[in-house]
């Protein structure tokens, strides 16, 4: 733990901050859920600490309940979790000459929010300690309070308010998100046409539509960059 | 838990177990398996755009569908609107989620 991680670690922590409030009705809803599913604190406490990821828990909940076989569960976890491929394959870059202990721990880590927060600096930065700092302390924030929250909710599933509409902070959370990184042309075009596809796709089951929305919005941010850099070439040639 | 729906203690340990794999062998693939499975350039690239493209793919349908059908009125859309222009005009972290949860529960307010 040197100096260069230290700095990455309170940078990363400060930048992660304000927007892990998003994560507050995520992890009370899921709380909330585990015990409707009829689990023990014990169980749903353990399911939190192996899965730790909201939407594979919500998704996997329903089948657990009616005793769904075991390859049901695993292929619709599968599916709700294929973005983390993109994700992981995205900032892998930034965990080169990390040792493999680390590089396991922060695979099991990887959120979206840390991700789409903490990527864009990550990959920019050449110092790979900070990258780490970076990248852990908000990990390791996003979990413990991950943890502590849906605890929350499991212990009082029955008292907490339904109709506040808490569920919003989460896209609240993932807007304050994609602002900044729409700044550019080709990220907007991204942008757009993933949401549109989603809009569109919004009835295929284990949420398929999302994963093809992700990869509409990659083909046409690619091609809106090249689109672009042609433009650019053919004034510069005239 | 009721034993009717579910078999036993080890059948939900065991239904945890795999969707943990499920959600960790992705999430660790490229991150573990580091430059030995490098990505072509191109492919890289590419990649820059998932963020934008996941980030927008979660929230439109969020903000635009109420039960399956796109409605302009609905008082999300107005409050994603809210949020938009306090984001983009202020740095303040905060203020988006006071704006934001602001004009919801006021449109559900008004509206019904």
């Amino acid at each position: 733990m040197n100096d260069a991680f230290r700095r990455g670690a309170r940078e990363g922590f400060f930048h992660y901050l304000p927007l892990s409030i998003g994560l507050i009705p995520w992890a009370l809803v899921t709380g909330v859920a585990m015990r409707g599913a009829g689990f023990s604190v014990f169980e749903a406490m353990g399911m939190n600490i192996i899965v730790f990821a909201g939407t594979a828990q919500l998704g996997t909940l329903p089948l657990i309940v009616i005793g769904a076989p075991m390859w049901m569960i695993l292929a619709t976890a599968l599916a709700l979790n294929l973005r983390f491929v993109i994700f992981s394959a995205a900032i892998a870059p930034a965990f080169e000459g990390v040792s493999r202990w680390r590089r396991i721990i922060s695979g099991y880590l990887l959120t979206d929010g840390v991700f789409a927060s903490c990527s864009p600096r990550m990959l920019a930065s050449t110092d790979k300690d900070w990258r780490l700092g970076f990248y852990l302390a908000p990990s390791v924030w996003c979990w413990a309070l991950w943890q502590i929250l849906t605890l929350i909710g499991v212990l009082g599933a029955s008292v907490l308010p339904t109709n506040w509409s808490l569920d919003f902070m989460a896209s609240i959370a993932l807007m304050v998100l994609l602002v900044p990184i729409v700044s550019s042309r080709p990220m907007l075009v991204a942008a757009l046409a993933a949401g549109a596809t989603a809009v569109l796709l919004h009835d295929l089951p284990l949420k398929l539509g999302l994963i093809a929305a992700i990869f509409v919005g990659i083909g046409a941010g690619f091609l809106a960059e090249r689109w672009a850099t042609e433009n650019m070439n053919a004034d510069a040639a005239s | 838990m009721s034993d009717s729906l579910m078999h036993s203690g080890w059948w939900l340990w065991l239904a945890f177990v795999l969707a943990g794999l499920a959600t960790h062998i992705p999430r660790g693939s490229f991150i573990v398996a580091g430059s030995r499975a490098k990505l072509p350039a191109g492919l890289q690239r590419a990649l820059r755009y998932a963020p934008a493209a996941a980030l927008a793919a979660l929230v439109m349908p969020d903000v635009l569908l109420v039960g399956g059908e796109t409605q302009l009125t609905n008082p999300k859309l107005l409050a994603a609107i809210a949020v938009f222009i306090v984001a983009t005009r202020w740095q303040n972290a905060w203020l988006p989620f006071i704006v934001g949860m602001g004009v919801l529960w006021s449109a559900k307010y008004l509206i019904t």
